[in-house]
Parts: C-alpha cells; sequence; structure tokens
C-alpha cells in the first residue's frame, strides 16, 4: 500500500502546482502557489502525521465553508483564495485516488493473499522502518488491527515488549546488519503471544529492489517455529545424555571396524589410554597393531589372536587382559565385543566395552595366593590335617596326612561316609569310634590318643584332636581335626614311668633307710627298709596327735640321745644347713641300735627347701666293731709302748734310781741322826719311814714292770701264729718304709695255733725285727727283714733274720744292759728271751751262713708244755 | 744344831730326793733350801752366805746343765751335779763349765758331804776375795782422772820425771798426785801399790814400750 502511494505522488505534486499556479494566474494573486506545495509537503515526505491530516481536514473544513460563503457573495481575496487551495487540496486528493484505482484492486488481491497465509508477514522501509505487518501477527500479540498507527507504534518502541527480552539485543543486532549489508534477514526469536506466552519465530526477509536497482523496501515473513524448536531442543537434550551417557559410563566403549580397526573411544578410554583414535594413526602400523602395544606384552599375543579369531568368525570377544594407562601402569581389563549386523548379516562395526577388573583380579590373585598359602600351611605344617561333615563324614586330608599314612580321602571314608578309622590300631579302634561318635553327637571337643597306621606298616603313637567350627547360631559347620605324632613323647613318658619306678624300686630296696620330708621336717615318704626297721607305717603316726617328726622321734629315739636329736633336728631345719648325728634307735622288737641319720636339703633354683632327703644307716655293728677297734688300738698302743724297750729300760733305771737315791740318803741320815749325841729319835724315824715308803715305791716300780711284761698267765689264748706275725708286719710296716727295708714273710699253711699271750708275743716279735733293721743301718744293698714261721715236732719256730752286720758276741746279747746300739739300755733282748721263756719257749741268736743275724724264737704248742 | 754361816740349795724335782738331802745335811747340820725345777732358783730370795748349789740334771722346766750356763756369768755358789743316769758327755759338760763335782744317783752320804763341805768353803773363800776386790774397787773410784793417769805409770816402774814428761806435767806436780794416789788407795809402799793394781786388774805399760816411743 505504502509503495502504492508513493508511485503517484509525483502526479499529485505536478497537478497540485498546474492548479495552484492557473489560479494565482486567474487571480492574479500568488496564493495558488501555495497548494502544490502543501501537497508536496503532504505527500512526498510519507509523513501523514496526525497534525498534518487535522491541517489537512481543517483546511477542508474551510475549503467547503468559503465555498458557501463565496456563493453568498462575499468576494473577498483571501477567501477566494482559500476556496482555491481547498479545491485544489479536494482536487489533489481525488486525482491520485483515482489514478491508483486499477493498482489497487491487484494490491488488494494480493493483501488478500498475504493476509491469508499462514504466516506472519511484514514489510518495512528500506531503513527498516516496518511498513506492514499482517493480521495474524496482530492477532497473535493480541492487539486490535485498527488502524496503520499502531505499527507505527510497534516499529518504535513496541517490538520491545514483544521480543523475548532474552534475544531482542541480538534481534537488533541482525536488524542492524542486514540494513547495512543488504543481506537477508534472518532471525530466530521468541515472540510474546497475547497470552504472555513466549514463541519461538524465524522471521526471514529479503530486500527488494526495482528495475532502477532502487531500494523499495524490506519483506519477510515469521514462521511459528516453536514446535520445531522444541523437538531440536529435544533431540539435542538426548544426544547430549546419549553422549552423556557413553562418555560417563565407567567403562571403555569403543567401536571397530569389521576388520578390527578402532574408530571411537569414549572418553573414559581416552582419558585411561591418554590416546585418541586419531593418535593410533601412526604411520606404516595399523590403528589396531598400535592399540596392542597398550597391552601388556604377556597378554598381547592372546589378545590378538582371540580377536583375529572373533573377527574372522562373527562371534562375541571376550577375554581378559592388562592394559596399560597413561600413567603407564598396567591395570586388568575385562574386555567383551559384539558385531552389528546388518539385514544381510553382514558385520557393520563392532561394539566393544571393556572395564577395569583390576582390583578383582588382584583380589582374586590375593586369595588364590593366600589359599595357596593356606594349603602350603596346611601341608607343610607338621601334623595330619583333617575335615569332616558335621556328621563325620570325611571332606579333607592334608597332603602330610597322606604322605604319612599313606591313605587318601577315601580311604578314611567307610562305605556309609562315617570315617572308616582305617589307620587306627585295632585295638585303639573301638574306643576312638566311641569317643569319635559322642563327639558328633554332642559337639564336644574329641581328643584321643591311639597309634596310628603309618604309611610304612609301623604304628605310632599319635594324639588326635578335633573341633567344630560352629556358624553364627551355634549350629556346626564343619570338624576340624589335627594328628600330631606323641611317639617319641609317649616312649619318653614311658621311659620316664620305668626310670620312676626303677628309682622308686632302687629307694625301696636299698639297704639303706631312706626318709624324705617336708621343708618343715614332717616326713612324707619313708622307704621299706625304714618303714620294717620301725615296724609302723607314717600313716599311723597322724593319729597321735603329734606332728609325724615329733611322734618318730619321741618314739624311736633313745631317751638319752633324744635331746640331743631334736636340737640339732630343729637348729637344722631353721638354718637349712645338713644334718648328721648317731643315735641309738628303736627297732620294732624293742631293740635299740646305732644309726647314723644324715640330712640334706633338697632345694629348687631359688634356693628354696623343697624337700629334706633323709638317709639313715644302721651302724650298730659298725659302732661295735669300732669299739673293738678302740680297745685294740689300746692294746696295740701299749704293745707299742713296750716294744720300744730301749727307752723302757732308761725309764726303767729313773724310776728306780730315783727312790733308791732317796733310801740311800735316808739311810745315812738316820744314821746320823741316830749316832749324835744324844741320838735325835725324832728325826731318825721320820726317816726310816720315808725310807720305808721310798723302798716300797720302787717295790711298786719294779712291779708295774712286771705286769706290763707278763699281764697274766690266764690270758694266753690260743692263737694262729701268722696273725700275729701278720699284726707286727702291718705294726712295723712304717718304719719298714722309713728305713727302706723290705720285710718278707713265709710260714706254713698248717701251723696250729699256739696258747699264748698276744701283746707280748708282739713286743718280742717288734723287738726283734727292729734290732734286725737297726742291725742293718748304714750297710749298702738290699735291706731286708725275713720272718719265717714254721711246726717242727709240736713246736713252732719263729725266725727273724736280717742281712746286717751279724753278732760278735752270741752269748753276752742276753745280758741285761748289754747294748751294742748307742742309744739302747740293752734290755730288749733280755726282756724277750724271759717272755718267750715265760711261755715254754727259747730265744737264741745265730749268724747267718750268707751274712748277718738271725734270731730264733720257740713256742710249743702244748699247754702241758707250758704247765711243767 | 745347824750353824747358820752357811747354807745348801737343792734343785731337784723329786720330793723324795729333796726331802732325803735335807734330812742327810741337817744331820751334818748344815742348813738346806729347795726348789722344785730351775725357775723356782732363779726367781727365790735367798740368804747372802757361802753356799752350795746341788743341781739335778733332769728339771721339768730348764736342764740344769743350761742353768749352769745362765748363771755362769753373775756370782753364784759353786755346783755339785747330781743325776740318775748320768753320760760322759754331760759331766764332761758340767766339770768344763765350772762344776765342782757330779754325782750319779743313788750317792753316799760321804761324797755328798765332802763335795758340799767343798765347795761352801770355795765359797767363802771366792766371797771374801770379792770382798777385798770391792774395797780396793771403792778406792779407785775415789781417783781423780789425774791420779788414775798417774797410777798405772807409777805401777809400771817410771821414774817421776818420765811419768810427769809422759803427762806433760811437772815432776812436783806428779809427785803431789803420787802421794795422793798412795794415802787414797791406803797402801804405804809401792809393793803394795803395785799388788793393788794388780788386783785390780790395771793394765801396766812395758817400759821398754814407752821408751821407744819417748
Amino acid at each position: 500500500m505504502t509503495t502504492e502511494f508513493t508511485r503517484y505522488q509525483g502526479v499529485v505534486a505536478v497537478t497540485a502546482i498546474a492548479i495552484g499556479s492557473a489560479l494565482s494566474m486567474a487571480s492574479a494573486s500568488p496564493v495558488g502557489l501555495v497548494a502544490p506545495i502543501v501537497v508536496f509537503q503532504i505527500y512526498a515526505g510519507h509523513r501523514a502525521t496526525l497534525p498534518l491530516r487535522s491541517v489537512w481536514i481543517v483546511g477542508l473544513l474551510i475549503c467547503v465553508l468559503a465555498g458557501l460563503l463565496g456563493i453568498a457573495g462575499a468576494h473577498s481575496a483571501w477567501f477566494c483564495g482559500a476556496a482555491v487551495f481547498a479545491l485544489a487540496l479536494c482536487i489533489g486528493e481525488l486525482i491520485p485516488t483515482r489514478g491508483s484505482r486499477a493498482r489497487e484492486a491487484d494490491a488488494n488481491e494480493a493483501m488478500r493473499i498475504i493476509e491469508s497465509m499462514p504466516a506472519y508477514t511484514w514489510s518495512a522501509t528500506p531503513d527498516g522502518h516496518g511498513t506492514h505487518v499482517n493480521a495474524g501477527a496482530f492477532l497473535y500479540m493480541g492487539r486490535p488491527r485498527r488502524n496503520r498507527s499502531l505499527f507505527h507504534e510497534l516499529d518504535r518502541a513496541g517490538w520491545r515488549d514483544v521480543i523475548h527480552p532474552d534475544d531482542y539485543e541480538r534481534v537488533l543486532e541482525k536488524r542492524k546488519a542486514s540494513l547495512v549489508t543488504g543481506l537477508p534477514f534472518d532471525a530466530e526469536y521468541r515472540l510474546r503471544r497475547a497470552d504472555g506466552v513466549y514463541r519461538w519465530f524465524w522471521s526471514f526477509g529479503l530486500r527488494s529492489s526495482d528495475e532502477y536497482d532502487a531500494q523499495n523496501g524490506w519483506y519477510g515473513t515469521m514462521i511459528d517455529i516453536e514446535d520445531k524448536k522444541r523437538a531440536e531442543e529435544a533431540l539435542r537434550y538426548h544426544e547430549q545424555e546419549l553422549s552423556q551417557l557413553v562418555n560417563m559410563v565407567p567403562s571403555h566403549l569403543w567401536r571397530l571396524t569389521p576388520d578390527g580397526e578402532p574408530i571411537f573411544f569414549n572418553q573414559r578410554m581416552i582419558d585411561s589410554l591418554g590416546v585418541d583414535v586419531m593418535d593410533l594413526d601412526i604411520p606404516g602400523k595399523s590403528r589396531l597393531d598400535a592399540l596392542l602395544t597398550t597391552i601388556h606384552p604377556d597378554d598381547a599375543e592372546r589378545f590378538r589372536s582371540t580377536l583375529d579369531r572373533s573377527l574372522v568368525n562373527g562371534t562375541p570377544f571376550s577375554m581378559r587382559y592388562r592394559l596399560r594407562h597413561a600413567d603407564g601402569d598396567f591395570r586388568w581389563m575385562s574386555s567383551r565385543a559384539e558385531p552389528l549386523r546388518n539385514q544381510d548379516g553382514r558385520i557393520l562395526q563392532w561394539y566393544g566395552l571393556c572395564h577395569d577388573v583390576d582390583e578383582e583380579m588382584r583380589a582374586q590373585a590375593a586369595l588364590r595366593q593366600r589359599e595357596r598359602e593356606l594349603k602350603r600351611l596346611v601341608d607343610t605344617v607338621p601334623a595330619l590335617i583333617w575335615s569332616t561333615t558335621p556328621n563325620g563324614t570325611p571332606t579333607s586330608v592334608n597332603k602330610r596326612f597322606r604322605e604319612i599314612t599313606g591313605a587318601t580321602l577315601e580311604d578314611i571314608t567307610a562305605p556309609d561316609g562315617s570315617p572308616s578309622l582305617s589307620v587306627v590300631h585295632p585295638d585303639d579302634v573301638d574306643t576312638a569310634r566311641q569317643a569319635a561318635n559322642h563327639s558328633f553327637a554332642t559337639g564336644t571337643p574329641y581328643v584321643q590318643r591311639y597309634r596310628q597306621l603309618r604309611a610304612d606298616g609301623n604304628y605310632r603313637w599319635t594324639e588326635t584332636r578335633a573341633e567344630p567350627l560352629r556358624d553364627e547360631a551355634g549350629g556346626i559347620l564343619q570338624w576340624y581335626g589335627v594328628s600330631v605324632d606323641i611317639d617319641d613323647l609317649i616312649t619318653a613318658q614311658e621311659a620316664l614311668q620305668k626310670s620312676e619306678r626303677f628309682l622308686w624300686q632302687l629307694v625301696e630296696t636299698l639297704p639303706a633307710m631312706i626318709d624324705c620330708a617336708a621343708p618343715n621336717g614332717e616326713p612324707v615318704y619313708r622307704s621299706r627298709q625304714l618303714r620294717e626297721f620301725l615296724g609302723y607305717n607314717l600313716d599311723q603316726l597322724d593319729r597321735t596327735g603329734k606332728s609325724r617328726l615329733g611322734g618318730t622321734l619321741d618314739a624311736g629315739v633313745h631317751p638319752d640321745d633324744l635331746a640331743g636329736v631334736k636340737e640339732q633336728y630343729a637348729h637344722c631345719l631353721a638354718t637349712g644347713e645338713p644334718y648328721a648325728r648317731r643315735h641309738r634307735l628303736r627297732r620294732f622288737d624293742g631293740e635299740y641300735r646305732w644309726v647314723e641319720t644324715r640330712a640334706g636339703a633338697m632345694r629348687d633354683a631359688e634356693g628354696a627347701i623343697v624337700q629334706w632327703n633323709v638317709i639313715c644307716l644302721d651302724i650298730d655293728g659298725e659302732v661295735r666293731a669300732q669299739e673293738e677297734l678302740r680297745l685294740a688300738h689300746e692294746r696295740l698302743a701299749r704293745a707299742s709302748q713296750a716294744a720300744s724297750l730301749a727307752e723302757l729300760s732308761a725309764s726303767i733305771a729313773h724310776e728306780v734310781n730315783q727312790p733308791l737315791a732317796a733310801i740311800v740318803a735316808n739311810s745315812h741320815a738316820c744314821q746320823r741322826w741316830l749316832t749324835s749325841d744324844p741320838p735325835n729319835i725324832d728325826r731318825a724315824h721320820r726317816t726310816v719311814e720315808r725310807i720305808i715308803r721310798d723302798a716300797n715305791g720302787a717295790a711298786d716300780v719294779v712291779s708295774r714292770i712286771r705286769a706290763l711284761f707278763r699281764q697274766s698267765i690266764d690270758k694266753r689264748d690260743l692263737t694262729a701264729i701268722d696273725s700275729v706275725i701278720a699284726e707286727v708286719c702291718d705294726l712295723l710296716a712304717k718304719e719298714a718304709a722309713r728305713r727302706g727295708v723290705r720285710m718278707s714273710v713265709v710260714f706254713d699253711k698248717d701251723i696250729s695255733p699256739v696258747p699264748l699271750d698276744r701283746i707280748q708275743i708282739i713286743q718280742v716279735l717288734s723287738n726283734l725285727i727292729r734290732n734286725g733293721m737297726e742291725a742293718m743301718d748304714g750297710i749298702a744293698g738290699e735291706k731286708t727283714i725275713k720272718v719265717a714261721a714254721r711246726c717242727v715236732e709240736q713246736v713252732v719256730r719263729i725266725e727273724v733274720s736280717d742281712n746286717g752286720h751279724g753278732i760278735q758276741d752270741r752269748d753276752r746279747i742276753f745280758q741285761p744292759f748289754f747294748t751294742t746300739k748307742p742309744s739302747g739300755m740293752g734290755m730288749g733282748l733280755a726282756i724277750s728271751r724271759s717272755v718267750v721263756e715265760s711261755h715254754g719257749g727259747k730265744l737264741w741268736a745265730e749268724n747267718n751262713e750268707s751274712g748277718g743275724a738271725r734270731v730264733v724264737f720257740t713256742l710249743p704248742m702244748d699247754m702241758k708244755a707250758l704247765l711243767t | 744344831m745347824t750353824r747358820d754361816d752357811r747354807i745348801v740349795f737343792i734343785v731337784d724335782d723329786d720330793p723324795r730326793i729333796r726331802e732325803a738331802l735335807v734330812e742327810l745335811l741337817e744331820s751334818h747340820g748344815i742348813a738346806a733350801m729347795t726348789f722344785g725345777s730351775a725357775g723356782a732358783y732363779i726367781d727365790a730370795r735367798k740368804p747372802d752366805l757361802p753356799a752350795c748349789l746341788l743341781l739335778d740334771i733332769e728339771l721339768p722346766d730348764i736342764n740344769g746343765l743350761d742353768l749352769q750356763g745362765q748363771i755362769e756369768r753373775s756370782d753364784h755358789p759353786p755346783i755339785v751335779f747330781i743325776t740318775g743316769h748320768g753320760d760322759i758327755p754331760s759331766s764332761v759338760r758340767a766339770i768344763k763349765h765350772g762344776a765342782l763335782d757330779f754325782l750319779t744317783k743313788p750317792f753316799s752320804d760321804t761324797d755328798v758331804l765332802a763335795a758340799v763341805i767343798a765347795a761352801i768353803a770355795q765359797d767363802r773363800a771366792d766371797r771374801a776375795n770379792r770382798a777385798d776386790l770391792s774395797v780396793l774397787r771403792r778406792r779407785y773410784d775415789n781417783l781423780t782422772p789425774r791420779e788414775r793417769d798417774v797410777l798405772p805409770l807409777v805401777v809400771s816402774g817410771f821414774l817421776n820425771k818420765q811419768s810427769a814428761a809422759q803427762l806433760g806435767i811437772s815432776e812436783v806436780t806428779l809427785q803431789i798426785h803420787r802421794r795422793n794416789v798412795m794415802q787414797k788407795m791406803a797402801v804405804t809402799s809401792l809393793a803394795d801399790l803395785v799388788r793393788v793394781a794388780e788386783r785390780l786388774g790395771i793394765q801396766t805399760t812395758s817400759r821398754r814400750a814407752r821408751g821407744d816411743r819417748s
């Protein structure tokens, strides 16, 4: 419409100018010139504004008024001019209207088409000002299509109201760009519908030009694309979803060509590997080969062959392998791929999935390792390990069980599922089975010792223990058992028992009385010997009301010894010192016998006394023997004293000389007192008393000496001479050794006992042997004393011979006080001879043919010879 | 009856011997003191009389011979040994050390008495001798040092002139000293003085030796 209107503006203007000019001419006033100018002003500028139209309407009214006035006859020039002007205006208005009527018909037709189009159309001036918007658009926007001024309104500021604020700036930018460049306007934006809802529209406009390439406006459409937009958005959303799915799924997703070339990795795979498919494009290598370098060398070959097989056969691919990740670590992956086929069954692509199973694989490996270790442990532990079901059916045995017993799981399972106990010694089977059945029935732990059959056929003692494994509810899940070889232990125990029995027997049968006491001295054990000696058992003491120790002591120890024994016991118990004492102990038959009791404390590692061990020996015989021995010693001492006759004789001389000297002196004094004038009778008398006293004293000395040599004739007993000789040799053995003299004794075997005084004969023999030894002092060579005893015609002949210098004066040596020795008194041989003669024998001396002397004496065997 | 101007000390361990000897000696009018051991004898206070010591060889504490050795250097009565069984070595030793006699038990009364009397007589002489000597020694002790210098020269037979020269004094001074010595020593002649000097054991100087020197 606007374009139409513009086309006729020139014509109108020219016409208006022509009329105006004619009028001006006719009226001879310039007023006619105003008309064309006004027309031009009205139409040329397309500025059909309200004030202008108002002016136009006012002008028209004045024109009509002026016409009416003119007709009335008031001819004023100004009224004439205004009338003309108004007429011009009317003409001007009419001419164009009539000139464009035909065109308008076409335009109306076009307008109807435009208006009825299922789109919103618009037009605009070349400078972009909107000129037209079809009715639908108004309807859409909820504005009545009242006049064109509304459109203008829109054109100026209304767009801001209807276009979505987010799109407004963008649309304006596009408009501006299109206006500048002349390129088509193409924009999508949201328009507010009448009810306030925004809908997407696509607006497309082109610049229209006439044949002279003059711009004559913009024309375009606005199409509602809301639904399309929504669909697009939904599509995009789904696509995004899918992409996110593909990328976010915690697995590697990939796609291969039918020949195996990778063509897609999802983001995760790219992140993990650190490479995208494009990065696999290495010159001279296929992508698959490049991909293989990321697989663990141990797995690459298998991967390749598995994949090749799948590619060739079209079978799904599935395997686990280690894949090197971007950080260089290999991680276990589980990969699967399946082919996508078209309708013909031809493989289009392979779709693959690969996820990280490293943790699982490692856990599995660890589990396997642990299982292996456990198995190794079970197999290597030095015990036989087995398990059974809750009701006893064997379920497993360890390797050692099989090795040691030679029996397998089948061997130890009876046909009915119960344990066969085939490895148990026949003698132990019944008790073992009974115990096992009891345990399986009641759930109590199983402990049994029995002899177990070994692979080599031997039986060894074994201790088997089994305990049930229970679930949380307490129900038995499994029985686990272990059998340990305790043969050595049993053997050791047996040995120990044997040794204990041995020791017990030893203690019980030792020929000594043995007693064990608690640290406080209370007896706890007594050996058989002691029990038999005392005649009662230990427990019999407990009824007496006294302590066992006190009871024993009071009942057993001799009353004379009791105090000392108790005192020492108390001391030892207090101090821990060993006890040793001899005392008399009452035997069961009432006889007191000498015993020697010794006790020692047995201490533990800390030194505390744990027990007293007491040994008590019956030394009654020994004590009596010692008493006899002591007496023998006394006799021997006397003999020895007597044997040293040289010293003895000196002593005799002194002992006798002293009283003699006193007697002599007193006698002279007495004589003197008597012969003096007057005689001193008192003094003489006293002197005589002393003389008598001293003379008696001298006589005593003599008789003592005599008694020494001749104890009593009654004491002569039948004595074996060899024992006497042996005794003397023993007596002198030390002296002989000191002097370097060897003594040899020879006697006949069957010498009858001789009646003799043993002590005296010992004196004689020892005197003779001593003489012989002294006689050999200073000689060179071996010194030998030979003692020989022979039996000759009812007489025992005893010889003592030496190899000294011999005897010069054989008669004088027997005289008293004859001596050849520097310190001798010359009494020995004289006394010896008198002793021998008192026995009815003889004593003489000879010189040996081979040198040295021989002293011989005889003793008659017959008592009568003695008496005569 | 016994005269108390003499005494016999008896040392013997046998009381019978001691008794008998006392009896014997008393019957002859000789007083006696008895001791059971050598120690008792040494410790006892004994009268200062002419005496005799009858000493047993076998004593419980100290052997008689050893006792003799111990008292040898002091003034002691003469010793007569008595022994039960004397042997030659002991008797020789005893006599060598100044014992007067050596009697073996049993001994006769005459032997004992003879020995005792002889011993007492000797002791009496010894005692007189010792008394004279002590008088002389006391006199000698009264001499001045110079007079003690003069005395040996005079008794050695030097002339006054020689003696004075030897002492570096005048002859007159010497003569005064000589007179004083004679007076103090209670002698009237030079011969007496020589005898006294001899008893006192004063060394005389050989005239020739002095002469050689001068």
